[in-house]
This record gives C-alpha cells, structure tokens and sequence, in this order.
C-alpha cells in the first residue's frame, strides 16, 4: 500500500513537472513576437528613422488589433543606431542577446545593414532591411540572413535611367553623391544605366556626408556643361546642395535627377521651391491609384497627420511580410521562416510584392516621380521584371 | 591660363572666401573665451544653432530677420553670462580647470542639442534668404546673400577687433586676461569682465547662426559643423588671437577650396587638420601669439 503511494506520488511529481513544461513552452509560443528595431533616432537621417517607426507602429498596432500573428502580439523594441555601423551593430548584438528578439529591422546606412547581417548570422537569426539601397545588400554581399523588401538602388536607377532617356536622349549628365557606400553604389548604378542607354558621363564629384557648403564643387559642376545633373545626397544634404545650386543659379537649364531617398517628405519643406522639377525613380509615391494604398496613406495620415514616404511604406510593408511568413511557417523559427519568406508573395501598399528566393530582394512595379510644388507626382512606370536587374548572389 | 584663372581660380577663392567669414565668426567667439579666460568652450557650436534656432522662431512670429541679427544676441547674452556665473565658476579655480571645463562644455553641449530636438524636432528648416538673387561677379552669378554675410563678417569682426584692442573696455578686458591679481588689486572687477566676455563669445555664436541659417539651413546637429574648423582656426592663428583667426581662417578655407579641385573632397578636411598638426609641431602658440601679448 504504502509503496503503492508512493509510486502514485512519484507519477504526480512526474506529471505536475510535465505541465508546467508544457506551460512554460504555451508561454514561449503565445506571448509576444519580439521584433527589434535597429534605426537612427538622432543624426543626420533621423527623419529616416521617424518614418520607419511610423510605418512600423502603424502595421504593428493595426496586426495586433487583429490578434496578432498566429494569436501572438508583436512587440517592437526600438534602438538608436545614430546612422553608425559600429553602434548598429552594438545595439543590434543587444537586442538579440538581452532582449531575445525573433527578428530584427530598421538600418539606414547600407554599412549598417551589412555590419548588423553579420551580427544576425551568428546569432542564427534574420534581419530584413525596408530602407538601404546598395545593391550589394542581396548582391555580391548577400547574406542567406538578409532580406531586402524596399528596392534596391538598381531598381531605382532602371526607372529613372528609363525616364532621362525618353525625356533627355543623349543626356549629358554630371554626378553628385555623398562618399560613402550608397552614394557610390547608387551613382554607379545609375551611370551604367544610364550610359548603356546613350547618355555620357561628363563628371563626377563625391562630397563628405553631412557635407555643409557645395559650392565649392559648382566650377567643375559649370565647365562640364550637363543638362542633367544626378544626385544620390540624403537627408540635410540634400537641403543644402538644393538650395545652394539654386542659390547659385547651377539648376537653370539643367534637369535635376536623383536617388529616391534624396527628397522626401522629412526635408522637402526645408528645401522649398528648390526642389521643383526634381525627378527620381521610386518603389513607392503616396500617389499610387490602388486601394490597399489609398487605404494605407489615410490611416497613415490619421495617425501622424503627415504623408508616408517610401521609407514609411515598405516599413509598414515589412510587418505584413513577416506575418505571411510566419503564418506559412506556423513557427517563428529561423530555419522554417527563411524557407517560408522565399518566393513569398504578399500585399502590400506598391500592390504585390515577390521576394527572390536567389537574393532574397524583393520584386516590385517601379515608377519615376517628379516634384512639383511639393507634390510628387507619377510621370513614368517601369515593370517588375524590368527593373529587377539580374541574380548576382551565389553565397546560397 | 589666364581663363583658367578668372573661370576656375577666382570664383574658387570666392566660395572659399564666403566659408572663410562664416567659420572666423565661429572662431572669434572661442579665441575670445580661451584668450581671456583659459577656457575651451566645447559648448560653443551649439549656441550657434541656439542663435539659428531663436531666429527661426522670431521670424515665425513675425519677426524681420534684420531685427533678429539684433535681438538674437541680446537673447544670448544673458545665457552666456549666467553659464559663465552659474556653471563655469563652480570648476574654475580647481586646479584641472582646463580638463574640468572642457568636460563641462562639452555636457552643457549635448544637453542643449538634445533640447533643439525636443523643441524644434529633428527635421531641417531652411529661413529664407533676406536678400534674394545672385550677381555676376568674376564671370560667375554669386548669391547676393553671400556677398551681404561676407560684407556683413568683415565688419564684425573687424568691429570686435576694435572692441577688444582700441577702446578701454579692451584694455579692461587685455589687462583681466594678463594678470587677474593685478586687476583686481587696481579695482577691475575681474569676475565679471569674465562672465560678460563669456556672454560676449555665446552671443557672437549666436549672432553667426542667424548670419549662417538662410545659407546652412537648421537642425539640432547643426552645431557640430563648423566647429571643428573653428578650432582648427584658433589653433592655428593662436589661442586668443583675433589677427590669427582672421589669418588662419582665410589660409585654411582657401586651402580646403582651392585643393578640393584637384583631390576628392573627402582629403580636403585630413589636410586642414594635417596643417594644423605642423602649426602645432613648430609654432606650439600659433601664427600669433594671443590676447595677452596685445
């Protein structure tokens, strides 16, 4: 009798520890998807990192009213990287060690996004960048931890290049980027699109980010004689080179082309008039005749009073593709959601988008915009597969 | 050659010319601090865009710019006077005051860059330009606004050179700065020769954020633009000396300019900072020696 119990005893202790095991791994699958946002709260792209996490909250609150994905709430944890890949990747390495976030987003700078690829891949993790444009994010530097879902510099300079030579055949065109990564990147992208369509090259200047005075560079601007002249300069760069080419009268008679992160909707009201007749190849303008983003821009608009940009939308973007995932996967594992986010089709505010499973950068409808009186408006459109340019990563 | 010259070299040395007045006005306020009161004001960037940031706001209240050149550094005075009384007397007679000083700047600096974010949000302004157009000069069209700054510069300075060396509120200061004990004894009241000379430096750090906003535009960070040229500038031309800034400022904005047509302009800051480590090798005091050998 007495052994009796005490075996009944023993199967109790067995099963009460049983239950709570169980317990605590329900808790691990209901409670909130961490999602760690890795972004620039203070410096020069600030206004980048503002529109992220407005995109980002706007998609996350409105998931979480609808209970979530599969059931569980998303939980962003926000760092600042301040556009710094040595603080990115600091930061980054934190939110995955301390706080255990499932997935991470919200670089800028292209060098932190690659710097933050590698912190992912060593903590078996994966990243998805809405914002950095080099194309060696899912190129040559691709990383089977790295997904990109804006578009990537060539998709941009496809469009535009597009464009300049349906407007401007035979364009002589003078180049204007910040000297670092992306701007190289984005004005080498451009230059090869450009001249295989006809255009020429007649010079090129690479000014320091957060560069404060430009004309110091108009002579060589002037004696090269463009009537284009391409820029790849963000944030208050951009204010200033803007202002101070029309200041100086460098714009008169010259078309003024750039990179979609060069106006946005954070520095177009410094920049003013100066921005008029700007024209860039975008994934994303607030203009877009559909409904998914008309629906988008006035809940946007009712949240923030402000328009989204591009960073905003493929931000808000982002969220939808890793509940699709996560919800073709029914798991928040590494392994099953990468297999899950390949060849993943979802909506978005663009309407359908692709991700490549061969670099893991999203397929998109491009569009060319032109800013008039602080308006963007659609002036041309390039086809997804158009403008996808060809799969140069072999590391997966 | 001679086209060259008046197409690429002269509009050069303009453009360098309009950079060369806005950063002496950012050196003259520090060379004035360090030359009288031996402190390194790592705070001083940031009451520039204090000066841009008041501006923006006085002009949205209506405010004519031409009033604000006025009003913004009568704001600022009284800032800079409490900071000095307030802040930098506490860690003044220890006797790492420079070490202790520069740390308190510097705190003083952040805080006040975060407090723009906070007041006046991360997003760049850009106030109009008071005076619009551009003239031909030289062959090229040149902002009439940066013609009126560069005009404008010139006078200042050359008006708070004549503050400082040709009137007795300068002796005042020069003999506060050259011996305190002495002053004092001969019945200057020296502490607040220092406290209104710190006001002074804060306000003209203001007063070129207003001249500067219309050309820079404005944002929390702006601080952190000139100033490292500023310093260069200073340590160049000699701690203190108003000459040596004018001098360094001209011969180091020229270089930046005039190299930046045949280097990539990422080169041209490490060969300002490369001049002002030979300066610092070979002539430890500067171009000039400072305020107290006026």
């Amino acid at each position: 009798m007495k052994k009796y119990f005490k075996k009944k005893q023993i199967t109790q202790i067995i099963m009460l520890a049983a239950l709570s095991l169980g317990a605590t791994l329900a808790i691990a699958q209901t409670g909130p998807i961490k999602i760690g946002v890795v972004t620039p709260l203070s410096g020069t792209y600030t206004p980048i990192g503002e529109q992220v996490k407005m995109g980002l909250d706007l998609a996350a609150k409105e998931i979480n009213a609808k209970g979530g994905i599969n059931g569980r709430k998303i939980d962003l944890i926000y760092e600042d990287e301040e556009a710094n890949p040595a603080v990115a990747t600091q930061k980054a390495e934190k939110l995955f060690q301390v706080e255990k976030v499932d997935f991470l987003t919200g670089t800028v700078n292209s060098g932190s996004t690659l710097a933050v690829g590698q912190v992912a891949e060593r903590n078996k993790k994966l990243i998805a960048t809405t914002v950095s444009f080099a194309d060696s994010i899912t190129g040559d530097k691709c990383s089977p931890n790295v997904f990109r879902v804006n578009a990537r510099a060539g998709m941009q300079s496809a469009a535009l290049a597009a464009w300049v030579d349906k407007e401007i055949p035979k364009a002589n065109i003078f180049f204007i980027g910040p000297d670092y990564l992306m701007g190289r990147s984005t004005v080498s992208a451009f230059k090869k699109a450009s001249t295989e369509k006809g255009a020429k090259d007649v010079g090129e200047v690479f000014a320091p980010l957060g560069n404060k005075d430009y004309s110091p560079y108009f002579g060589q601007v002037r004696s090269a004689k463009p009537n284009v002249i391409y820029t790849s300069v963000a944030g208050n760069d951009t204010v200033r080179l803007f202002t101070q080419m029309d200041d100086y009268g460098i714009n008169k008679g010259v078309t003024i082309v750039g990179a979609s992160g060069t106006v946005t909707s954070q520095n177009l009201g410094a920049i003013g008039k100066s921005a008029n007749g700007f024209v860039t190849g975008v994934g994303y303008s607030p203009k877009l005749d559909n409904p998914a983003n008309k629906q988008f821009v006035a809940d946007f608009q009712k949240a923030y009073s402000k328009l989204p940009d591009l960073y905003g939308a493929d931000s808000y973007g982002l969220l939808y593709f890793y509940k699709a995932a996560v919800e073709k996967a029914k798991s928040t594992d590494t392994d099953k959601v990468r297999a899950a986010m390949n060849d993943l089709s979802w909506q978005t505010p663009q309407g359908i988008k692709k991700m490549r499973a061969g670099d893991h950068q999203a397929m998109q409808d491009m569009f060319a915009v032109r800013i008039e009186n602080g308006e963007f408006n659609i002036v041309g459109m390039v086809a997804a597969d158009q403008a996808i340019g060809p799969d140069v990563c072999d590391r997966f | 050659m001679l086209e060259s010259l008046q197409y690429i070299y002269a509009p050069q040395m303009l453009n360098g010319l309009s950079i060369g007045v806005a950063v002496i006005l950012m050196a003259l306020g520090l060379t004035i601090i360090f030359g009288l009161l031996d402190v390194i004001n790592m705070s001083h960037g940031e009451f520039y865009a204090a000066g841009a940031f008041f501006s923006v706001s006085l002009m949205a209240m209506g405010v004519s710019f031409w009033l604000c050149l006025v009003l913004v550094p009568l704001l600022l005075l009284p800032i800079g006077f409490a900071m000095e009384r307030l802040l930098i007397q506490k860690v003044f007679h220890y006797k790492d005051r420079h070490i202790l000083t520069l740390l308190l700047t510097f705190g003083v600096a952040m805080v006040l860059e975060d407090s723009y974010k906070i007041i006046w949000g991360s997003n760049p302004i850009k106030p109009p330009a008071p005076i619009s157009g551009a003239s031909e000069l030289l062959g090229v069209m040149f902002p009439n606004y940066r013609l009126f700054v560069m005009a404008f510069g010139a006078l200042l300075i050359f008006a708070v050179w004549l503050l400082i060396y040709k009137t007795q509120i300068g002796a005042i200061v020069r003999a506060a700065a050259f011996d305190k004990e002495m002053s004092s004894s001969l019945g200057i009241p020296v502490m607040l020769v220092y406290a209104l000379t710190f006001a002074l430096g804060v306000a003209l750090a203001g007063l070129a954020g207003v001249l500067l906003a219309p050309i820079y535009s404005v944002f929390p960070t702006m601080g952190h633009d000139f100033i490292l040229l500023a310093f260069s500038v200073v340590i160049v031309g000699g701690l203190g000396s108003i000459k040596g800034a004018v001098v360094a400022g001209i011969l180091l904005t020229q270089l930046q300019s005039i190299s930046s047509l045949y280097i990539s302009p990422v080169w041209s800051d490490p060969l300002v900072f490369t001049v002002m480590v030979l300066v610092l090798m070979f002539k430890p005091t500067g171009l000039y020696g400072g305020m107290k050998n006026g």
